[in-house]
């Protein structure tokens, strides 16, 4: 029976051409509107690293002051940034298994060609274990050694972008590039790397594209480096050079381990608050111990990186599919109202009422089936359209993955059914007799 | 062998009840050609609707062969219109837009055949009724005594034991009525229980059986007169 309701339902489908294309209309505007919105917290929720997010910690600190939490509106939260002093001394005793301390600053590049001005570019200064960290894939190269982080190497890896621009995108790694006044080597060219969120760095933007090069993060006092993204700080300090602002309790910089078992969490986590009561014997670190890491997705829901209009903009677009499916029932009870004589006589054949509903849904199900699929056609559409809105957004960041194309067709068959039911049922519990002795 | 005893069909709305069948009681036997008359409102069409298990009644009891069909499931009679019901209705009631082979195949296809045998049973059937031909045809394209023809063979495709007609011949001309009763008749010698409603007394002259109904009983019904003569002496 199967194929021969399909058979019914494309047959009736084609009987009636612009009520069917009407309803397919109806539910392919509902589901590309809601998938739309669906699939932006899809990309904003979604898991950056799902293989290693549960081994990946973001450190923080409660290195605030005495008088006020970092957070009045909740006690327990601790500043989302340490103090450099936290970072180098974290690095040195370098408990985890990799760990980077980093921080988005800005370096004005100077290239050799004439064709090209000197012009700025978003850096990141790290410790050669961000690559690893976080999986960097790379083109060309790799990412600098431990050595060139003890010695503070002038050395650099590119992102594509940067590596188009300045070497038309061949493999340049060795190559020389002048910025800021000093001379960097090239040791390695990213490949294309785009977590979304960019949970890194939730501080200065989740959705922001990546850095367009990177540094070791100890040439920080030799360059005299300063972040280029927001910083907090409890105390009023009277900060005239780099090197205070090094030693102040400024925090601005973001700090992740790699912890592979819960042992090596709990030592972690013990590490740093021996660590606060060491500064607390200085003087430092005058709250209650409250030192906090954060695996990927805890991270991501403590820092709220999708905002609430999002989640209120998909509550809309599933009210706008409601909308869609309630003309959509409208257009069923005419279409399958028009069909009483085709029923009776099916059942006077010798179908059962069950059988005649499963038709009818079958009908509403291949419906709704051809709506979803051009629905996934205006999703795209839509998310074109919003990408297009975010100046900041990575190219390719609005795309449907295949979870979102296969709930798009999943939601608009199954709400097609729900709302093909009534005028189904309807048009199934017809009194055959009556309406064959209207013929 | 169907029998009805004391079947009693109330029709309601809010404001009227009508009683199309009141108490109607009688036995048609496998093999008959019976022809139902009666003047309009009588309740002929009542009765073939219960008869074909398209109506449910408020009193009596209907058995169709060893089965008491009274109270079903819907599941069930359509399973038994199916299997041993075939209908045929004064406007034909063909599908417009499947072709002959396609509109014969509607019951077969609620039946659970395979292909194979559905396409011999529709050729078979088709070919009993002289269309197999046009098999590729759509009902507009056919004469009204040919479109009832192939209500005819669809009837029959499944092989059932009772043909109700509904005033078969009463959108047809003449010609075409003739043509449409010969098959009726042979389709009866061939063995089944055929019962036909009909406003036509030439009509029904012909069939084997004429039963009368008047206000929803049975008026006359030639196999009670036996009995009827028999009281008398």
């Amino acid at each position: 029976m199967f194929s021969y309701d399909i058979w019914n339902a494309l047959r009736s489908m084609r009987r009636n051409p612009i009520l069917t294309s009407l309803m397919v209309a109806a539910i392919a505007v509902g589901i590309g509107v809601s998938i739309s919105m669906l699939s932006v917290y899809h990309i904003m929720a979604s898991n950056p690293i799902p293989h290693k997010s549960d081994q990946l910690f973001r450190v923080t600190l409660d290195s605030w002051g005495p008088l006020r939490p970092y957070d009045d509106s909740d006690p327990m939260k601790t500043p989302i940034q340490i103090t450099y002093r936290e970072a180098t001394a974290l690095m040195r005793t370098g408990e985890a298994s990799r760990q980077s301390a980093m921080f988005e600053t800005g370096l004005v590049v100077e290239p050799d060609s004439p064709d090209l001005i000197p012009f700025e570019t978003r850096a990141r200064a790290a410790f050669s274990d961000f690559f690893y960290l976080f999986d960097v894939p790379f083109l060309y190269g790799g990412p600098w050694d431990k050595l060139a982080d003890d010695e503070a190497a002038q050395v650099v890896v590119l992102t594509p972008a940067i590596n188009n621009k300045l070497f038309g995108g061949r493999d340049s790694v060795g190559e020389k590039i002048l910025m800021s006044g000093r001379t960097f080597t090239v040791t390695g060219v990213i490949d294309r790397w785009e977590p979304m969120p960019r949970y890194y760095d939730t501080r200065n933007g989740p959705f922001q594209l990546v850095n367009e090069i990177f540094i070791p993060f100890t040439l920080t006092p030799r360059m005299e480096l300063w972040s280029h993204a927001s910083s907090s700080n409890w105390k009023a300090e009277k900060i005239q050079n780099h090197a205070e602002w090094l030693n102040s309790e400024a925090v601005w910089i973001q700090y992740w381990a790699e912890l592979k078992s819960d042992l090596e969490v709990q030592a972690y986590q013990d590490h740093l608050d021996n660590y606060a009561r060491e500064q607390k014997k200085v003087g430092r670190f005058q709250r209650p111990i409250n030192n906090r890491i954060f695996n990927v997705t805890d991270w991501l829901d403590y820092r709220e990186v999708v905002p609430n209009e999002v989640k209120v903009l998909v509550a809309l677009g599933f009210l706008f599919l409601v909308v869609c499916l309630l003309s959509s029932v409208a257009l069923l009870l005419t279409k399958f109202d028009g069909r009483s004589m085709e029923v009776s006589l099916r059942r006077a054949l010798g179908a059962s009422r069950s059988a005649l509903l499963g038709q009818h849904l079958m009908e509403v199900m291949v419906i709704g089936f051809v709506g979803g699929l051009l629905g996934i056609g205006l999703t795209q559409l839509c998310l074109l359209a919003i990408e297009a809105m975010i100046s900041q957004a990575p190219e390719y960041m609005l795309r449907m993955d295949w979870q979102m194309i296969a709930a798009a067709v999943v939601i608009a068959i199954v709400t097609s059914v729900i709302a093909g039911l009534f005028p189904a049922w309807r048009s199934c519990v017809t009194d055959p007799a009556q309406a064959l002795k209207t013929q | 062998m169907m029998q009805m005893k004391g079947i009693t069909k109330i029709y309601r709305t809010d404001v009227v009840e009508t009683r199309a069948l009141t108490e109607l009681s009688l036995t048609i036997d496998a093999g008959e050609f019976v022809a139902v008359t009666g003047p309009s409102g009588s309740g002929k069409t009542t009765f073939l609707n219960i008869a074909g298990l398209l109506e449910n009644f408020e009193s009596g009891s209907y058995h169709l062969g060893d089965q008491d069909v009274s109270q079903l499931k819907d599941r069930e009679s359509a399973r038994i219109r199916n299997e041993k019901i075939g209908f045929i209705f004064q406007s034909f009631n063909l599908i417009p837009d499947l072709n002959l082979f396609d509109n014969v195949d509607v019951p077969l296809r609620y039946r659970g055949f395979n292909s194979r045998q559905r396409r011999e049973r529709i050729e078979q059937a088709l070919h009993t009724v002289g269309l197999h031909s046009r098999i590729k045809h759509l009902p507009s394209q056919l004469s009204g005594g040919q479109q009832q023809r192939v209500a005819i063979a669809r009837a029959l495709a499944g092989d059932p034991l009772f043909l109700l007609a509904d005033e078969p011949t009463g959108n047809l001309d003449s010609t075409m009525a003739g043509q449409v009763l010969e098959l009726l008749e042979q389709i009866n010698e061939d063995g089944t229980t055929v019962v036909m409603v009909t406003h036509d007394p030439d009509l029904a002259a012909r069939a084997g059986r004429n039963i009368q109904l008047l206000d929803g009983a049975v008026t006359n019904d030639p196999k009670d007169l036996p009995e009827a003569v028999a009281a008398y002496a």
